[in-house]
C-alpha cells in the first residue's frame, strides 16, 4: 500500500520559488491500478517520482507498506526502490552502449539474477521485440524503444510499477498490447499499477483516476472496474 | 563479474579506448625507458665491480720497478701486468690503428673476459668465459677489427715485428666500460709477444698497468707500503675509484631519460583526464538509471573502482608489453653505447610501469568518475539537474600531485623532482600564454575575413581551453622532434662544412727531436705538407698556489692525473685569443721578475675554471722529476675548429727548452693516400697517429645513433599528444555533431561544415607549429652555443615545415576524427540528443 499525505514540492528558480505540487493526499492499495492525468506542466511526472521515492517532496510523507520512506536516507530509499519499485519512464532511458536484450536483463543481472539473458528474452518476446534483440537502441524506431524500456521494467517483476505515459509514442494496435500486458502483469502478479497517461482507453481501464491541475488533486474517480 | 561485464560492454561501445590508449601509452613510454636504464645500470654496476679486472690498479706511464712485483709476492699478493698503447697492425694489404693490450697469462684478475668464436656474435649461447688472457702466439680482437683488416678468425696479423693469430673475438672486457671507443679496435696480445714486437721503444707513449688482488687484510698492508714508493707519475686506483665518475654518467643518463618520460606521462595523464571526464559524462545516465533500480552508492562506487582496476590492470599489462618491444628496439637503435652482453631486467622497471598506469588512473581518471557514485537517481527523470563534478581545480591539483608522486618515484630525488615540476609548468605556461595571445589575435582576424573563416576561428576561441591543452600537447611534443632532427641533419653538417676540405684530418704526436728530419723528409717525399712543427714537454701540474689539488679535484679533472703537453711560443697561435690577462709582449720585460726560475704561463680558460686557477695563480710543474713554478699571466681561450694544434699551456720562449722535448703536427692526408700512414709507423714505430677522420665519424655514428633513440622516445611523446588531441575533440563531439546537424538542416552544405572543421583544425595545428618552431629554434640556440660553439643562426626549414606540418597533421587527425558530424544525416543526430 502506497500512502501519500499533505505532498507539496517547491523549487526555486531564478524567478522565485515555483510550487509544482500543493497538498497531494493519495492512498493507492495492494493491487489496485491507478491512472494519474492532468494538462502538459501540471506535475504528474514529479508525483510520480516522489511516490516512487526517486524525489523527496518539500512537505508531506510517503509511506510504502506503512515504512516512510520520506524520512529515510538516500541509501534506505535505494534499499526501498530494489524491493518494491519499478518505473517506466517517459523518454525510455534505455543506456546506448547496450543491446535490447543486455537493457532488459541489467537489472536482473544487477540482481545476480543466473538467468538475466533468458528471463530477459522472454519479456522482449512478450512485447514483440524478441528478433530485434541483439539491435541498439539507436537503431529501433521511438515505439520499439518504448517497448524494450517497458521490457525492462516487465522483467524485474516489481511489486510496484510506475510508468510515465507508457504508450505515448505508440500506434493503437501496439499500445493496446502493451495495455493487455500492463494489466495482465497487474492481474497475474497482484503488481500495483500507477500510471500517468493523456489516453483516455488507458485511463479508464484502471481501477481509479485521479486528476492533476497546476500542482493540485482537483478530480478523483473511480473507473469502471475492468473485466476480466 | 558484473563490473567486468560492464566494463566489456564500455568497451564494446568505444567509450573506452581513448582511456585505455592514453594509459597504455603512459606505462609503456615509462617502462621502456625504466627498463633500458636499468638493464644498462645492471651491466655497468657488474662491470664496475671488477671494473679494475682488479682489487687495486697501478697505473703509470713507465714500467712497474721489479721490486715492487718481488714485494708484492712476498706478501701473498696476486700481481699482472699489462701495457696499453696504439699501435699500426697489419694483414697483408690492409691496416688499423689498434688500441692493443698486452696482458700476462692470469689477466684478470677479478672478473671474466667474454669471448665468442663467431664474429659480432650477439646471442648468450655464443659467448664463453675465460679468466685468463690469450696465449703467447695468439691474439684476441674485437669483432670490428676483421672487416678493417679484411681478414678471418684464423687468420694472422702483425703488430710490429711479431704476428699472431687472430682465435676470437673479444665481446667484453671486465676492465672496458662499454663497447664504445673513439680509438682503435682491440687487439689483446700475450705479454711474452710484447719484447719480441719491438713497438715500445724508449719515449713511446705507453700506459702500464699493474694489477692487484689480495685478500683485504693482506692488500691493505701492500698498498701501505707501496704508497710511499709512488712517483707523480703513477696513480693508484681503487675500486671506489672506478666507479666515482660511472655513478655520475649514470645518474645523468636517467635523469634525462625521465625527463623525456615524464613528459610523455603528463600528456597521457592529461589525455586521461579528458577522456575520462567524456565517460564520465557518458556514465551518468547508467548511474542514475542504476540508482533508481534502487542500487546503493557503495555498490556504484564498487562497481567503478572494480572497473577502474581491471581496466589499469589490462592497459598497464599491455602496456609492460609493448614496453618491452619498444624498449628492444631502443636497444638496437643505440647498441654501439651499450655492452654486448646486457643482463636481464630486475623487478623494479616492471613495478614502475605497473606504478605509473595505476597511479596515472588514480589521479586522472578516478577524480572525473568520484562524483558518480553520489549522483541523485533524479537525473533519470531530469536531465538539467546539477551535477556535482570534483572541481577542476582540484582536479588538477590531484593531477600534480600524482605527477610529483610519479617523479619523487622514479628520481628518488626530492630536489630533481621539483625541478622536473617547475619545467613542466614553464613549458606549459610558455606555450599556453603565447597560445592565448595569438588565439585572440586569430579570432580577430576571423571577424573581417569570411564566414568560414569566422566560424572556425571562433569555434577555436569558443572552446579556448580544450584549444589550450591541445596546443600545449602537440607544441611541446614537436618541438622535441624538431629539435633532434634539426640536430641530427643541420648541426652535423654544418659543423662538415665548418671544416675546409682540406683541414688537417691526422695528428702526428710523439715524435722526438731526432726523429724530425726524418719524418719532414718523408712528408715531402709524399707531396704532404704539415702545419708546422710545435714543439711540447710533457709535464704535470703538482702545486696550485702552493698547494696540492684537494682530492675531489683531481677525481673530477683528468688533467691533473696525467701528464699535459706544455708548450712554448713567443707569437700568440693563430685562433687563440686572449680573455683576461696580457700576452708576453705586453707584459715588458719579465725575466726574473716573478721571481727565480718563475716563468709566466698562459692557461686555457676552460681548463683555468674547472682546476679553479686566475690571474696571478701559481703553478707548480713537475717535468721529469724537476720542479719549477709559473705564474699565470693570461688566460685563453682556443678555436678547436682549425684542426691545428692547441696547447692548453703556454710559456715564452726560454723556459722549457732545457726539458727533453717531442715533437708534433697536424696534416691533411688525402683518403688515397692513407697507406703512408703504414710507411710512417714502420720507420718511426713510436710516432703516435691520431686518425681524425675515424675520430669524427665515430663521433658522428654515436650522436646519430642517441639522436635515433630520441627520436623514438619522441615519436612516442608525439603520439601522447595525439592521444590529448583526441580526447580534448572528442569531449567537444557531442557539441559539434548538434552544431553540424542543426547547420546542415538549416541549410548549409556539408562541404562548408567541412571546410569550417578543417580550418579549425588546421589553424590550431599551424598555431602549434608556430610555437613548436620557436621553441625548437630556442633550444638549437642554446645547445648550438653552449655545445658547438656556432654563431646563431636562423632555420627556415622549421619555420617554414613547423606550422605546415602542424597543420596538415592537426588538421588531418581532426577531420579525420569528427567526420561523423558531417556523415550522419541529422535527423538522426538530433533525435538522438
Ligand atoms: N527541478 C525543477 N526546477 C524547475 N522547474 C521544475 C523542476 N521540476 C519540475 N519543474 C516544473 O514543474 C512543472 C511540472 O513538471 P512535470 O514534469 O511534473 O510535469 P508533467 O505533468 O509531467 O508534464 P508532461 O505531461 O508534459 O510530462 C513543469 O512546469 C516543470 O518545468
Ligand atoms: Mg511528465
Amino acid at each position: 500500500m502506497i500512502e501519500a499525505s499533505h505532498i507539496s514540492k517547491e523549487v526555486a528558480t531564478s524567478a522565485g520559488t515555483l510550487r509544482i505540487l500543493d497538498d497531494v493526499n493519495l492512498k493507492v492499495d495492494d493491487g489496485e491500478a491507478l491512472a494519474i492525468v492532468g494538462p502538459s506542466g501540471s506535475g504528474k511526472s514529479t508525483l510520480l517520482g516522489i511516490l516512487a521515492g526517486l524525489d523527496l517532496p518539500s512537505a508531506g510523507q510517503v509511506r510504502i507498506n506503512s515504512e516512510d520512506i520520506t524520512a529515510m536516507d538516500e541509501e534506505g530509499r535505494a534499499a526501498m526502490r530494489a524491493r518494491y519499485v519499478g518505473f517506466v519512464f517517459q523518454s525510455f532511458q534505455l543506456l546506448p552502449s547496450l543491446t535490447a536484450l543486455e537493457n532488459v536483463a541489467l537489472p536482473l543481472e544487477l540482481r545476480g539474477d543466473a538467468h538475466a539473458l533468458e528471463t530477459a528474452r522472454r519479456f522482449l518476446e512478450r512485447v514483440g521485440l524478441d528478433a530485434r534483440w541483439h539491435h541498439y537502441p539507436r537503431q529501433l524506431s521511438g515505439g520499439e524503444q518504448q517497448r524494450v524500456a517497458l521490457a525492462r521494467a516487465f522483467a524485474s517483476q516489481p511489486k510496484i510499477l510506475f510508468a510515465d505515459e507508457p504508450t505515448g509514442n505508440l500506434d493503437t494496435v501496439t499500445g493496446e498490447t502493451i495495455n493487455n500486458l500492463l494489466f495482465q502483469l497487474n492481474r497475474e502478479a497482484g503488481t500495483t499499477l500507477i500510471l500517468v497517461t493523456h489516453e483516455r482507453v488507458l485511463a479508464s481501464r484502471c481501477h481509479r483516476r485521479v486528476e492533476l491541475q497546476a500542482g493540485r488533486l482537483v478530480h478523483s474517480e473511480a473507473a469502471m472496474p475492468v473485466n476480466s | 563479474m558484473m563490473a567486468l561485464k560492464l566494463l566489456w560492454r564500455s568497451w564494446r561501445g568505444g567509450q573506452l579506448g581513448l582511456i585505455f590508449g592514453s594509459l597504455v601509452m603512459a606505462v609503456v613510454v615509462v617502462t621502456s625507458v625504466a627498463l633500458l636504464a636499468d638493464r644498462v645500470e645492471r651491466a655497468l654496476v657488474k662491470e664496475s665491480s671488477n671494473f679494475l679486472a682488479a682489487d687495486a690498479q697501478v697505473r703509470s706511464s713507465r714500467e712497474m720497478p721489479s721490486q715492487w712485483l718481488v714485494e708484492a709476492y712476498d706478501r701473498g699478493v696476486m700481481t699482472a701486468e699489462m701495457a696499453l698503447f696504439a699501435s699500426m697492425v697489419y694483414s697483408g694489404d690492409y691496416n688499423h690503428l689498434a688500441s692493443v693490450k698486452a696482458v700476462q697469462d692470469n689477466y684478470p684478475l677479478r672478473g671474466v673476459l667474454t669471448l665468442s668464436e663467431t664474429p659480432f656474435a650477439t646471442k648468450p649461447e655464443q659467448f664463453q668465459q675465460v679468466d685468463h688472457g690469450p696465449p703467447p702466439g695468439e691474439a684476441w680482437v674485437d669483432s670490428r677489427l676483421l672487416p678493417l683488416l679484411n681478414m678471418n678468425l684464423g687468420d694472422r696479423l702483425d703488430v710490429g715485428e711479431v704476428s699472431l693469430r687472430a682465435t676470437r673475438v673479444i665481446v667484453e672486457e671486465p676492465d672496458r666500460g662499454g663497447s664504445f671507443s673513439l680509438f682503435g679496435a682491440r687487439v689483446l696480445m700475450n705479454w711474452e709477444d710484447l719484447a719480441a714486437s719491438g713497438v715500445i721503444q724508449p719515449g713511446s707513449r705507453v700506459n702500464y698497468r699493474l694489477l692487484l688482488a689480495a685478500g683485504d687484510d693482506d692488500l691493505a698492508d701492500y698498498l701501505s707500503w707501496l704508497e710511499p714508493q709512488l712517483a707523480v707519475h703513477d696513480r693508484l686506483l681503487s675500486p671506489d675509484e672506478a666507479q666515482a665518475g660511472l655513478t655520475e654518467t649514470l645518474a645523468q643518463g636517467r635523469r634525462f631519460l625521465l625527463l623525456a618520460g615524464s613528459l610523455g606521462v603528463v600528456l597521457a595523464g592529461i589525455a586521461l583526464a579528458l577522456a575520462s571526464r567524456h565517460f564520465a559524462v557518458g556514465q551518468t545516465a547508467t548511474v542514475a538509471l542504476l540508482k533508481s533500480w534502487g542500487v546503493s552508492a557503495r555498490r556504484v562506487r564498487a562497481l567503478y573502482w572494480q572497473q577502474t582496476l581491471w581496466l589499469g590492470l589490462a592497459g598497464s599489462l599491455l602496456g609492460l608489453a609493448l614496453g618491452w618491444v619498444i624498449h628492444e628496439v631502443l636497444i638496437v637503435l643505440v647498441r654501439e653505447l651499450l655492452p654486448v652482453n646486457l643482463p636481464a631486467p630486475g623487478w623494479r622497471p616492471w613495478l614502475t610501469g605497473l606504478a605509473t598506469g595505476l597511479l596515472c588512473l588514480l589521479g586522472f581518471a578516478l577524480p572525473a568518475l568520484w562524483h558518480l557514485p553520489a549522483l541523485s537517481p533524479l537525473v533519470v527523470l531530469r536531465r538539467d539537474m546539477p551535477v556535482q563534478l570534483v572541481g577542476a581545480i582540484r582536479r588538477l591539483l590531484i593531477g600534480v600531485v600524482v605527477v610529483a608522486a610519479m617523479l619523487l618515484w622514479y628520481s628518488q630525488s626530492l630536489a630533481m623532482t621539483l625541478a622536473v615540476l617547475g619545467g613542466l609548468a614553464l613549458t606549459a605556461a610558455t606555450v599556453m600564454g603565447p597560445g592565448w595571445l595569438l588565439l585572440r589575435l586569430l579570432r580577430h582576424l576571423g571577424n573581417r575575413a569570411g564566414s568560414v573563416w569566422r566560424l572556425a576561428l571562433g569555434n577555436l576561441w569558443r572552446r579556448r581551453v580544450q584549444s589550450l591543452v591541445l596546443l600545449a600537447g602537440f607544441a611541446s611534443a614537436m618541438a622535441i622532434l624538431m629539435t633532434l632532427v634539426m640536430i641530427r641533419t643541420s648541426l652535423l653538417e654544418e659543423w662538415r662544412w665548418q671544416l675546409a676540405e682540406d683541414a688537417p684530418n691526422h695528428f702526428l704526436v710523439n715524435v722526438a727531436p731526432h726523429e724530425l728530419a726524418g719524418v719532414e723528409k718523408l712528408l715531402a717525399d709524399n707531396q704532404l705538407q704539415s702545419v708546422g712543427w710545435y714543439a711540447m714537454v710533457r709535464g704535470r701540474i703538482t702545486l696550485i698556489d702552493g698547494q696540492p689539488p684537494s682530492e675531489e679535484l683531481v677525481d673530477s679533472n683528468e688533467a691533473l692525473r696525467r701528464e699535459l703537453n706544455l708548450s712554448w711560443s713567443s707569437q700568440l697561435p693563430e685562433g687563440n685569443v686572449v680573455e683576461w690577462g696580457a700576452w708576453w709582449d705586453q707584459l715588458g720585460d719579465f725575466s726574473g721578475r716573478y721571481g727565480e726560475n718563475v716563468a709566466p704561463v698562459s692557461i686555457e680558460q676552460d681548463l683555468a675554471e674547472e682546476i679553479g686557477v686566475t690571474l696571478g695563480s701559481r703553478l707548480t710543474f713537475n717535468v721529469g722529476g724537476l720542479t719549477f713554478e709559473g705564474l699565470v699571466t693570461s688566460i685563453r681561450s682556443l678555436n678547436w675548429d682549425t684542426m691545428t694544434p692547441n696547447f692548453y699551456i703556454l710559456f715564452p720562449e726560454g723556459y722549457l727548452e732545457k726539458f727533453p722535448r717531442i715533437f708534433m703536427t697536424s696534416l691533411y692526408l688525402p683518403q688515397d693516400q692513407k697507406p703512408f700512414v703504414n710507411e710512417l709507423l714502420r720507420e718511426y714505430p713510436t710516432v703516435l697517429v691520431i686518425e681524425l677522420d675515424m675520430v669524427i665519424d665515430r663521433i658522428r655514428t654515436m650522436v646519430s645513433q642517441v639522436t635515433h633513440g630520441l627520436e623514438l622516445m619522441t615519436l612516442l611523446i608525439l603520439g601522447c599528444g595525439v592521444l590529448v588531441m583526441l580526447s580534448a575533440v572528442k569531449l567537444s563531439m557531442g557539441e559539434r555533431l548538434q552544431e553540424s546537424a542543426i547547420l546542415r538542416t538549416l541549410g548549409s552544405t556539408g562541404r562548408r561544415i567541412l571546410a569550417v572543421q578543417s580550418l579549425e583544425f588546421g589553424a590550431l595545428g599551424a598555431l602549434s607549429g608556430l610555437l613548436a618552431a620557436s621553441g625548437a629554434e630556442l633550444a638549437l640556440f642554446l645547445l648550438q652555443r653552449r655545445m658547438f660553439e656556432a654563431p646563431f643562426e636562423l632555420h627556415w626549414a622549421l619555420w617554414a615545415c613547423g606550422p605546415l606540418l602542424g597543420a596538415l597533421l592537426v588538421g588531418a587527425l581532426g577531420v579525420l576524427y569528427t567526420r561523423q558530424s558531417v556523415t550522419r544525416p541529422p535527423l538522426q543526430v538530433l533525435s538522438g540528443l
